[in-house]
Formats: C-alpha cells, sequence, structure tokens
C-alpha cells in the first residue's frame, strides 16, 4: 500500500506558502512541483508529500520565471 | 544511506568548545557549519526511521510513552482545533491528538463531521512515509469525527505554512535537533493564531542531585550500546545522547520562548527533569 501512486493531499495544497517568502505557491500538475515565483524555486513532490526544503528544490529557468497572468487560459 | 561521520571522533571530550561565530551549530558534542546540521541530522532520522519507535522503548525503558501520554493531557486537544505537529516523524504525538479531539467530539456529542486537522511537519521523508502508511492503518473508532491529517516536509526554521493559521502547535523531540532553535521559536509564534498554545516535549537538565551522575552514565554507556544492539547503529545514538547535554535548559528555553513572543510561559519536569514540557500561548 505504501507505494501506490498517492495524489497530494489537496487541502494541503491550498494552504502551503513558500517557506523562505511565504507568499503563496503555485501548484504545477504535469511536472508535479509547487513554484514560487518570488524565490525562483520549484517544489517537488514525491509519493504525495511536499517536499518543502530549499535544498531540494529547483531553480525555476528564465523561461519558467514569468508568473502567469492569474486570468491566463488554463493550458 | 551512510552512517554519519561526524561522531567518529573524541566526542565526550570537547564538550566546552565553544562557538567561534554564529555560522556553528551543535552537532551532538561537535560544532560544525550552520548549513550543514539539517543534512546530517537528516541522516541520523533516515538511519533509524524503522526502528525509532521500538529504539525509544528500549532506550527509556518505556517511559517515553507515559511522557508522551502527559504530553497529550496537558494539550487537551478539542474537536475543530488545528494542529501543526513539527518533527513529527512517524506521527505517534499527531496520532494521539487526533485521537484526543475525536474523543473530545463524541464526548460532547458534536455534529458529525466536527473534526480535528493534524499537519505533521518533519525534516526526513522516510520518516513521513512511515507515519503515512501508519495513518492508513489506524483503528477508526469513530468515523463520523475522523481527524484529517496532512504530511509536509521541511524545516521546523523555515515553514511552508501561512501566518496565524494553527490553534496549537507541539514539537515532540524534535527541538533539539534543529539547527537554529530560537529561529524554529519564531516560525512557530508566526503559525500560530492569536490565542493559539505552543507545546514542546523535550529532554532536558536532571534536577535531582546524585541522579544526573546516574544518567550520565547509562547515557555515555548503554544507550549508544543499545543502539547497536538493536537498531545497528552505534553513531546514531552517541548523537542522541550528546544532543541532550548540549540542549537549552529549562529556563534558558522559556527565555527563547519569550524572546519569540511567547507569554504565560512555563514549564514542567518529567522523570526529575530527564524531559520537561514547555508551554506558551501566542495573545
Amino acid at each position: 500500500m505504501s507505494q501506490t501512486s498517492r495524489d497530494v493531499d489537496p487541502a494541503l495544497l491550498e494552504v502551503l506558502v513558500c517557506p523562505l517568502t511565504k507568499a503563496t505557491l503555485t501548484f504545477q500538475a504535469d511536472s508535479n512541483e509547487l513554484i514560487s515565483y518570488e524565490a525562483g524555486l520549484a517544489f517537488p513532490i514525491r509519493g504525495g508529500i511536499p517536499i518543502m526544503l530549499e535544498s531540494e528544490a529547483r531553480p525555476l529557468e528564465e523561461r519558467e520565471r514569468a508568473k502567469p497572468k492569474a486570468n491566463a487560459a488554463p493550458a | 544511506m551512510p552512517e554519519p561521520s561526524s561522531t567518529d571522533q573524541g566526542h565526550a571530550q570537547n564538550n566546552s568548545a565553544p562557538h567561534a561565530d554564529q555560522t556553528t551549530t551543535h552537532f551532538g558534542f561537535q560544532d560544525v557549519p550552520l548549513e550543514d546540521k539539517a543534512d546530517m541530522v537528516q541522516d541520523v532520522f533516515t538511519s533509524v526511521a524503522r526502528s525509532y519507535d521500538r529504539m525509544n522503548d528500549v532506550m527509556s525503558f518505556g517511559v517515553h510513552r507515559l511522557w508522551k501520554a502527559h504530553f497529550i493531557n496537558c494539550i487537551k486537544p478539542h474537536a475543530g482545533e488545528r494542529f501543526l505537529d513539527v518533527a513529527g516523524g512517524t506521527g505517534d504525538i499527531a496520532f494521539a491528538l487526533g485521537r484526543a479531539a475525536e474523543q473530545d467530539a463524541r464526548r460532547r456529542r458534536l455534529p458529525i463531521g466536527s473534526r480535528a486537522d493534524v499537519t505533521v511537519c518533519d525534516l526526513t521523508p522516510s520518516m513521513l512515509v512511515e507515519g503515512q502508511a501508519r495513518a492508513q492503518r489506524l483503528p477508526n473508532p469513530y468515523p463520523q469525527y475522523e481527524t484529517h491529517y496532512s504530511w509536509l516536509c521541511g524545516t521546523a526554521t523555515g515553514l511552508a505554512l501561512p501566518d496565524r493559521s494553527f490553534d496549537c502547535y507541539t514539537i515532540s523531540f524534535g527541538l533539539r535537533n534543529v539547527d537554529e532553535p530560537q529561529k524554529a521559536l519564531n516560525e512557530a509564534y508566526r503559525v500560530l493564531k492569536p490565542g493559539g498554545r505552543f507545546f514542546c516535549l523535550e529532554f532536558s537538565q536532571v534536577v535531582l542531585p546524585g541522579f544526573d551522575r546516574l544518567y550520565d552514565a547509562y547515557s555515555f554507556n548503554v544507550i549508544p550500546r543499545m543502539g547497536q544492539a538493536v537498531a545497528g547503529d552505534r553513531e546514531s545514538y552517541q548523537y542522541l545522547v550528546e544532543s541532550i547535554r548540549k540542549f537549552a535548559k529549562q529556563g534558558e528555553l522559556e527565555d527563547m520562548m519569550r524572546q519569540a513572543g511567547f507569554e504565560h510561559v512555563s514549564h514542567t519536569n518529567l522523570s526529575g527533569g530527564i524531559a520537561a514540557i514547555h508551554t506558551g500561548r501566542r495573545l
């Protein structure tokens, strides 16, 4: 049971903030990451557990750094 | 995962090594660069995750269970409260909080759905995976009040949680392992709602004369050997013993809590000060 595909808890996703800037995060479903545009970091989610460690986060590439507009059509 | 190589040498001798500057912190009896401590602590807990609860039983002759039960009694969890358990590892405190909140809901015959919410935050993913698996096997006597658990990996000094969002913050045998405890206390204060309560259960300083020497002898001679025998891991348990001696004493921890902004700060010694419960409130 422990290694079945486990989705991250949606209630948790809603409340999480960036551990560095405390700004809200954007969940990116295709890469399964939580994006902090302010910190320029993408935090991974592994086995349904958000890994909110700076040391584990992926620095955003230049093209990823623009924060999508709130009214942009979802892909 | 390699064993932490950090405790290879001179652990018991350099007790008084001074802090040269602010960029080092304690790792057991060694001073290590601040940025390394989180990784080193993570190595320790990755290596003990599976045997952690069993080892605690062996080391403390089961007394840690009594301390934890007392801790929950002090907290008196209520239905509908939001709890954050930091360094919550495999979830034993979280499950006890959840169960107590469910019992509270049942006792007060609250409406269906009056449930508590417990967020567990830990530095070590393997501890959380173990906790998550345990949550699925929990007995569920009051499904109408079933506690909601969530699991998140992070540091106590940089919580990925919003300001003023929890009724109760707990940290049990965790603050000692944090690289900057003052920062962790500041974060605890930040995420608590006004009126929110802080509870810390941690090893502390033995206050009974004579007992302290016996306790030292047991800690340094017996516990690392038990670690070897039960968990096959002497170094990690050597670290645990050293880190206990290095941690803030009762009064020092109270001062740090006040520094973070807490009021009504107090502590209760357990087993002659082997452990202590510190409490405070955000007003």
